[in-house]
């Protein structure tokens, strides 16, 4: 788990410079990115599926960044956007083309319908909170 | 007041917030409030992923302009710092000449250094291979392609190469390294080193903004955003995919 939240941390830092994001707050959406890491970790030691472990993590650090943002007054996306690239299904996609590359045309349907899922449940994560947020925000 | 001048500021700063990468109705938002800043009748803005169309109307006169987006980039400083700013306008009595050079200050602000992005993409190619539970030698190869993929981005960035043509090749020469560094034995796993590596060329703002765009009920944005992620990620695989086969061709299975 510590290599998870260690290596989320990395790889969300890493964005954040090719973002030009400055001081402090690279260092935040750092944390975010390892926040999702570590409950994406977590719910797949706990043996959720694919799509639903994406879910939690998503809704986990949209929430992060959404509280966040309010907070040092800045966009949603300063944070949003590094914290969801580790979770983005790389690996689902790569195993589609490579099926495709194998003319195997079944199993890269199914690999590709299955990446269209996770990735459909990671923004479904977002979707929720970024509403939620919203609707408690006006009202107030 | 001149009208003309605000409608220059306020649309420069809506060009520079979309070209870094923002959301449509943040553009929309800022633009409405810097011109509000400084009493107008009423402000008007549109706001497509490709151009900006802004108008203010004052003591009965309508002044219009229209800002034809061409390149778009990801620079989440700027936004931060127009958020600030538009916020700041009318507290601290700004002049319209002021926020002008402000903008402009902001506009010619350098980004990372190439050496410390370059450092960086590494780190997070680094990070991703770990992530995906590979091994650190595994980790190290992901470090140098990372380097490689960025500087071939940057490389076709400069000489204003299309996006979908930059992430193919990008994706090939990062493809073609992790064969060659499975080729010598120096990584374990090359499903691992591909991924990790490929990961840098995500379009993760393209995602973010497609959702937050779709959301905020910019259907035109968000489509065109999330049309924009899907065309990379078919980029990518099409950049591995022709490696691969033709690498499988050539050399022989892996």
């Amino acid at each position: 788990m510590l290599l998870a939240a260690f290596s989320g941390f990395l790889a969300t830092i890493g964005f954040g410079v090719l973002f030009n994001i400055k001081g402090t707050k690279l260092l935040l959406a750092g944390i975010g990115g390892m926040l999702g890491g570590v409950v994406y970790y977590l719910c797949k030691q706990m043996q959720y599926p694919e799509a639903l472990a994406l879910f939690c993590a998503g809704v986990s650090f949209a929430f992060y960044s959404e509280c966040l943002a309010r907070i040092c007054r800045t966009p949603v996306t300063t944070f949003v956007i590094c914290a969801l690239i580790p979770l983005v299904p790389g690996k689902g996609m790569y195993e589609t083309m490579r099926f495709a590359v194998a003319s195997d045309a079944q199993a890269a349907l199914q690999k590709g319908l299955d990446t269209l899922i996770n990735a459909g449940a990671l923004a479904l994560g977002i979707i929720l909170v970024s509403t939620l947020m919203r609707f408690l925000w006006h009202k107030k | 007041m001149e009208c003309n001048e605000l409608l220059n500021v306020a649309g420069y700063a809506g060009k520079i917030l979309l070209e870094s990468g923002a959301e449509v109705y943040r553009c929309e938002e800022t633009m409405v409030k810097i011109a509000q800043s400084f009493d107008v009748d009423e402000v008007q803005a549109f706001v497509m992923t490709t151009g900006i169309m802004l108008s203010i109307t004052h003591k009965q006169q309508n002044y219009t302009k229209i800002l034809r987006i061409q390149k778009r980039g990801v620079d989440l400083h700027k936004i931060d710092a127009i958020n600030e700013l538009s916020r700041t306008i009318k507290s601290k009595q700004y002049e319209i000449y002021e926020v002008m050079d402000i903008l402009k200050k902001l506009d010619q602000e350098p980004r990372y250094s190439l050496p410390v992005t370059l450092f960086f993409s590494a780190l997070s190619a680094f990070g991703f291979a770990l992530f995906f539970q590979g091994s650190i030698t595994d980790a190290l190869c992901a470090f140098v392609i990372g380097i490689c993929i960025k500087l071939s981005v940057l490389g076709m960035e400069r000489n204003d190469i299309n996006a979908f043509f930059q992430n193919a090749v990008s994706a090939g020469v990062g493809a073609f390294i992790t064969l060659l560094c499975v080729q010598m034995s120096l990584c374990d796993s090359m499903d691992t080193v591909m991924i990790s590596s490929i990961m840098l060329l995500v379009p993760g703002l393209a995602i973010t903004n497609a959702i937050r765009d779709t959301v905020a009920g910019d259907y035109v944005s968000g489509l065109s955003r999330g049309a924009e992620a899907f065309l990379t990620a078919v980029a990518i695989a099409v950049g591995i995919g022709t490696v691969l086969a033709v690498w499988i061709k050539t050399v022989g299975g892996f």
